[in-house]
């Protein structure tokens, strides 16, 4: 039995602030335990201070649990084993404005292992996913917000990851982008790579989810399926709305 | 995969980046205007003009030097942590002390590329007032290099603990400071007597003798750096570096 991309057991993340006199705790997410199988598209949804971008620092590494055990495909998220396997697209990613795209990918290509050849061919191949290959001659400056978007899906795709782990993938694009990214998502999940996306924007999540997480005050709400949300009156939204309430 | 191509990749992205930006520009238009208003020093010291425009330009290279190093490693890990690059970077099959010593690397590259500019710089006004090398020239620079080393090992040790940037070029200034009085604070702690002068002799451990590093006061020797020197700077780095490493691998982003 093949594990699966991401397993979090009993999870519970605690972010400690030094004062002057002690610390000032705060708990991110408590008791949080969900799957994500091989090959699905799996939403997270949640209002602002809701968990989300702990849980995607958790699943690549960037955090360390407090409590309860994190794993991506079978092992730790520190692990090269699991890090190998992951392509990771934070909020709003930044780049070196001087440079042009390709250099950008470049260097994030080095650091996945990426070299001669192979390097090469990740990178036009991720340009040309992208849609950024017409841009290939600009600096990263003249780049709009939906460009820049772009440029951070093609440094997650550079490795052929099994897993793509996408913090707010469509904030702030124009529709023409969102459309744009959507269907490259869809095209990547029918590789058979899973995608694990988190959103403000719910009916961006129905689109492409199979499953969505929702979360409230750091605890997991409600799992719901599309079978569920298309069965139930009002859809996803309704289902949301009540349970954040 | 080979993790010493990691550090390259990460040294020369660092490197790169430093030379980049404007700052690297800035600081070499001010070594310029600096070594070449020292003329106006050499003038005045008459028949000492050739010692002068050398000792002058020399601590000048070695201040803008490390003025430029103590801003670059102050920032370095809080730029990449602020833009959140570094978020790229450690969901990758990274180690954290190849990170680290890629960042490290490309940092003293851009040190080393600053100093041999300002040299050329400084040679080429010496040769325009009509003197040739000073003795121990290439010493004098590769003792600044050291010293340089030292405390941009030291200020990176520092950014992974302290709450800006700006205090981390303070402390390292500091740091730099009291190296240069290493030999003075030892002669008067070898006088404090009992339990006083135990505690600080200890604490001297803590400072780098970068008077180990000035070449030119060595001249007449052998050689103007002494294997002393480059063992104190390797274990100076190390220390750093590994101290830095520790913290590192703790912090979480």
């Amino acid at each position: 039995m093949t594990a699966p991309a991401v397993s979090f057991s009993g999870v519970e993340k605690t972010y400690k602030r030094p004062r002057l006199l002690g610390a000032e705790y705060h708990t991110a997410v408590k008791e949080l335990s969900f799957e994500i199988q091989a090959g699905e598209v799996t939403g997270l949804l949640g209002l602002n201070g809701a968990g989300k971008t702990t849980i995607m620092k958790l699943i690549t590494g960037l955090l360390f649990p407090t409590a309860g055990k994190v794993r991506v495909f079978g092992h730790s998220p520190s692990e090269v084993a699991a890090k190998a396997r992951v392509g990771f697209l934070p909020e709003l990613p930044y780049f070196p404005p001087q440079v042009k795209p390709a250099a950008a990918l470049e260097y994030y290509g080095r650091l996945s292992g990426l070299s001669g050849a192979e390097l090469s061919l990740a990178i036009e191949s991720s340009m040309r996913k992208t849609g950024l290959e017409p841009h290939a001659g600009k600096r990263i400056s003249e780049f709009s917000k939906g460009m820049l978007q772009r440029l951070g899906l093609a440094q997650a795709l550079l490795h052929k990851p099994d897993l793509l782990v996408l913090d707010e993938p469509v904030s702030g694009l124009d529709p023409l982008a969102i459309h744009d990214i959507r269907a490259l998502l869809a095209g990547l999940n029918s590789e058979g790579r899973a995608i694990f996306l988190s959103s403000h924007s719910i009916s961006e999540v129905e689109k492409l989810a199979s499953r969505v997480l929702i979360m409230v005050r750091g605890a997991l709400a409600v799992t719901v399926s599309r079978a569920q949300w298309e069965a139930a009156p009002g859809g996803l939204e309704k289902i949301f709305v009540e349970a954040v309430k | 995969m080979n993790n010493l191509l990691l550090v390259r990749a990460v040294a020369f992205n660092a490197f790169a980046e430093n030379v980049r930006n404007r700052f690297f520009t800035l600081f070499a238009v001010f070594a310029f205007t600096a070594v070449y208003a020292s003329v106006l020093a050499g003038v005045m010291a008459v028949d000492q003009e050739a010692r002068v425009l050398a000792d002058f330009g020399l601590a000048l290279i070695e201040l803008t030097a490390l003025a430029y190093s103590i801003f670059g490693a102050s920032s370095a890990l809080l730029k990449e942590a602020e833009t959140k690059t570094i978020y790229l970077v450690f969901s990758r099959p990274v180690p954290r002390w190849a990170y680290l010593a890629g960042k490290l690397s490309g940092t003293l590259l851009t040190a080393g590329l600053m100093l041999l500019i300002m040299g050329a710089m400084h040679l080429s006004l010496l040769a325009m007032r009509g003197f040739g090398l000073p003795p121990f020239y290439a010493w004098a620079l590769a003792g600044t290099f050291l010293k340089l080393s030292i405390i941009v090992s030291f200020a990176f040790f520092v950014s992974l603990f302290s709450t800006s940037a700006v205090s981390t070029l303070v402390i390292s200034s500091i740091m730099w400071t009291l190296g240069h009085f290493a030999s003075e604070a030892r002669y008067m702690v070898e006088r404090l007597p009992g339990i006083k002068g135990i505690a600080f002799s200890a604490l001297l451990w803590l400072i780098p003798n970068l008077q180990l590093f000035n070449a030119r006061d060595a001249a007449g020797a052998a050689a103007a750096l002494g294997p002393a020197a480059l063992f104190s700077a390797a274990a100076w780095v190390a220390a750093s570096f590994l101290g830095a490493l520790w913290l590192l691998s703790r912090k979480e982003f």
